[in-house]
């Protein structure tokens, strides 16, 4: 049987970003079904301009460096990598109502959904991680 | 080494790129053909055992070339193209007994350099599971004798055993588990 992942995502730095999309594109590249729920400043990293320059967390700018040389992949790229592979983002509508954001904001094919939304999924998921 | 049907070049790329691509790449491949994956994340060796193992593919081994390290594939495991030959078991505890005994045993250490140069056997052959497939004529005197295979946890030595007995390797034993529960000398 299919393997589900569950993931929250509800902060919004580049140290997150890399923390959801990695793990979430390592399990859709083991074969799991997986979905994210963006909330609160999750949001973000599927933001179509913000997730193109997320920040660092303070002090900590100095690994800008070292995401270079390691080569490790832009936001952008790794959702587009996680979206290939049928990863499934749900935005918290709640929290777009409450920051007066659109779908239309989002990277395309994004999901809609309250937290019931999530929560159905995640009901009988194998792995559950919480960002 | 292994007979190779498609190779790919991850070289460079960061976690968890070696996986995605791999995965991209297998999709299209045939049951029972092998990749070979060209990586310098470190994290990979690791990632891809665990990935094979979850998505049902077997993993052959993995050789260095420098700061590149060379990880074999095999689509679907080996079961599905032919069969597998599973050699029979002998538990740890009984074959340190023998070991301890002083009986002069061939013993086969299929774990990868660093393992291996970490703590062995005294007197062990060590040929990685890699290199098993090219290399087992070494021990081609041997062919009728006893030979017991070891690795850490007895799952690439059983992997090795399948290789060797279909050499002709007539009495073949997995010691299980492996080097993870040994509490006899080392060197």
């Amino acid at each position: 049987m299919t393997k589900k992942t569950a993931i929250i995502a509800s902060n919004g730095g580049l140290f997150d970003a890399y923390k959801v999309f990695n793990i979430a594109t390592a399990a859709a590249a083991s074969d799991h079904e997986v979905s994210i729920f963006f909330t609160f400043e999750g949001l973000n990293l599927i933001h179509k301009e913000a997730n193109q320059q997320l920040p660092m967390p303070e002090g900590k700018e100095h690994f800008e460096e070292g995401f270079k040389k390691a080569n490790v992949p832009a936001i952008p790229e790794l959702i587009e990598m996680a979206q290939e592979l049928d990863v499934k983002f749900i935005g918290c509508q709640m929290t777009m109502d409450v920051m007066g954001l659109e779908k239309e904001a989002f990277v395309d094919g994004i999901e809609v959904g309250g937290a019931v939304t999530f929560l159905a999924f995640a009901q009988d998921a194998d792995v559950t991680l919480t960002f | 080494m292994v007979q190779t049907d498609k190779v790919l070049d991850a070289r460079g790329l960061a976690c968890p790129m070696p996986i995605v691509k791999t995965k991209k790449v297998m999709k299209d491949m045939g049951s029972g053909e092998v990749l070979e994956i060209q990586a310098t994340d470190k994290g990979s060796t690791a990632d891809l055992q665990a990935w094979a193992k979850s998505s049902g593919h077997e993993y052959i081994g993995t050789e260095t070339e420098g700061d590149v390290l060379l990880h074999y594939l095999r689509k679907d495991g080996a079961g599905t193209v032919e069969e597998t030959i599973e050699i029979p078991e002998v538990t740890l505890s009984d074959f340190q007994v023998r070991v301890e005994n002083g009986e002069q045993l061939n013993i086969l250490d299929v774990r990868e350099q660093e393992e291996y140069d970490e703590a062995h056997i005294p007197g062990v052959k060590h040929i990685p599971l890699g290199e098993v497939e090219s290399r087992m004529n070494e021990l081609e005197q041997k062919q009728d004798q006893e030979i017991f295979i070891i690795c850490h946890s007895g799952r690439r030595s059983g992997i090795a055993g399948d290789m060797m007995a279909k050499k002709g390797f007539k009495t073949l034993y997995n010691v299980v588990p492996g080097m993870r529960d040994w509490t006899g000398k080392t060197e």
